[in-house]
């Protein structure tokens, strides 16, 4: 019994040595070669990948040229912009409805970009938009944290 | 593989091969067994329906750009293309002759994106890992490519639209093409090298023969791996598909291996159809002059089906007008359904468990494609 399992086992090892004869040395090489190649990835804060200026990221409002037409609220395909009114303190200085953009809905396909007449909404490269709060997905026209 | 169920006779047992296997993607397949060997195999979809064809008669044909990505996460630009080819004929649109270019590139690119995705599942199915990592890390060099023409690396919300693309290449982007093809190049040449282990997983597994192939609606590199020449890009060119020259890769085996050889084959079709694409890019517009975001769809009045070859097989659009905002009906063929359901069970009954995973990756299926 016991001579048997070794005899099956040699057999084996020979099958295999005899399959790694006839295997060609090209994958073995490859593992050589990336001994001496530079990682693919990047240590991520340190560094990072040059993001190109196409990428579609967070979007950036710019109020004072707005005409509060509403067409990226129209076309938006995932109904993530809604039309809202400026907060009581600015309403005197706009008095119109202007783009509300939840990044929660949002699918960054920049149609809104593309539908904007005049162009003030825009989409940035920024794409670090994680969040452990569902509240702060919100970006309001006019942000009122940031101007106090 | 995430259950067994006991039935009364001993070796006779149910076993579910995914849908939350990590070799099976969002897809099950339930096996009746006895010991090693299948009975009959039952394949289980559903599990990533997202009702594309309902949510498409809601929507605008702009943002329905967008949402035909999401048909297939693998060849996002390819579903892009036959939608936008839709959508062109119903408008009657003149697609400028350099939009017509820049698809076919991108189609293709994405093309081998796809196919490299192929060889990194069936790696991972069989348990070779080192073949997956390579695949997917060279895979990501198109992906940056995708990202700086498009703005996506994954998906290109629609940069593919009705009337052309929907900006010109950015600067420099041909020069990165090309510069991108060695890199395929090299990848391919390290998937061609023949590897005993690959061999014994693949050869002779999952014979599929012509008539059967035929018979069950097989089209793309599984047809082809059966011995059929059928491509849609010579048989029925679309966009500049017939001023191109590029061979189409037939193997008359059908088995896994003979699949996958035709795959490998069609990378080097599809950079020869690249670099003649950038050789003869003509200058001028990408959307057809005058045309506004939206698309004016209430113009459109009639019915198209459309048929393109996607990276799996043949994928088509068959859309209705009727002068409302909307399209009225919108069906979505997808290449995976056949593959999925009447090919993979034709094929998995009477085999060992263990090739189980080596049929069902060699027939280069997408759940997302067959569920939509």
């Amino acid at each position: 019994m016991f001579l048997q399992f070794i005899g099956a086992y040699t057999s084996a090892l020979q099958m295999l040595i005899g399959e790694m004869m006839k295997m060609k040395l090209g994958i073995i090489s490859e593992v050589f070669k990336n001994l001496f190649k530079r990682p693919m990835t990047v240590l991520f804060p340190e560094e990072r990948i040059e993001i190109p200026e196409r990428n579609r990221g967070e979007h950036k409002f710019d109020i004072d040229t707005c005409i509060s037409c509403g067409s990226c609220a129209k076309i938006c395909p995932n109904k993530a912009i809604k039309m809202v009114e400026a907060p009581p303190e600015f309403k005197e200085k706009y008095p119109k409805t202007y783009p509300q953009v939840d990044l929660g809905k949002c699918c960054f396909c920049a149609l809104c970009e593309d539908i904007c007449p005049k162009g003030s909404l825009t989409l940035t490269t920024y794409v670090f938009l994680a969040t452990f709060d569902k509240d702060t997905t919100m970006r309001n026209p006019i942000n009122v944290e940031q101007i106090d | 593989m995430t259950s067994t169920q006991k039935k009364d006779e001993i070796g006779d047992f149910s076993m579910n091969f995914g849908p939350a296997h990590p070799g099976s993607g969002n897809f099950g397949v339930k096996v009746q067994m006895q010991g090693e060997r299948v009975l009959k195999a039952t394949a289980d979809p559903g599990y990533l329906h997202r009702g594309f064809e309902k949510l498409m008669e809601y929507r605008e044909p702009m943002q329905n750009a967008v949402l035909s990505d999401r048909v297939c996460v693998l060849e996002p630009l390819q579903w892009n293309l036959v939608h936008a080819e839709a959508v062109d004929y119903l408008m009657n649109y003149d697609v400028p002759e350099r939009a017509k270019y820049i698809r076919v590139i991108l189609a293709e690119l994405s093309r081998i994106q796809s196919h490299f995705i192929w060889y990194a599942v069936m790696s991972l199915g069989t348990g070779f890992m080192t073949g997956f990592n390579v695949s997917m890390g060279y895979r990501d060099y198109i992906l940056d490519v995708f990202n700086l023409i498009t703005g996506g690396r994954v998906y290109p919300a629609g940069y593919i639209c009705p009337g052309g693309v929907r900006k010109d290449l950015p600067e420099k982007a041909e020069n990165k093409i090309l510069k991108l093809l060695p890199k395929i190049d090299y990848m391919r040449k390290f998937i061609l090298k023949e590897n005993p282990a690959w061999l014994a997983r693949f050869k002779d597994v999952g014979v599929l023969s012509k008539e059967e192939a035929i018979k069950f609606g097989a089209t793309g590199p599984v047809l082809r791996g059966s011995g059929v020449g059928a491509d849609v890009r010579r048989d029925d060119p679309y966009e500049v598909y017939d001023e191109l020259e590029f061979d189409i890769p037939v193997r008359d085996e059908g088995d896994g291996y003979a699949r996958y050889c035709v795959g490998i084959q069609e990378i080097e079709e599809s950079m020869k159809i690249i670099t003649q694409a950038i050789d003869r890019l003509p200058k001028g517009e990408v959307r057809t002059p005058n045309l506004k975001p939206i698309v004016q769809f209430r113009k459109a009045k009639g019915e198209i089906y459309i048929r393109n070859e996607l990276s799996r097989g043949e994928g088509a659009f068959y859309m209705v007008a009727n002068g409302e905002k909307t399209p009225y009906r919108v069906k979505i063929r997808g290449p995976s359904f056949s593959h999925m359901i009447p090919i993979l069970e034709y094929l998995l009954t009477g085999v060992d468990y263990a090739d189980v995973p080596a049929i069902y990756w060699s027939l280069y299926q997408c759940p997302a494609d067959v569920d939509r």
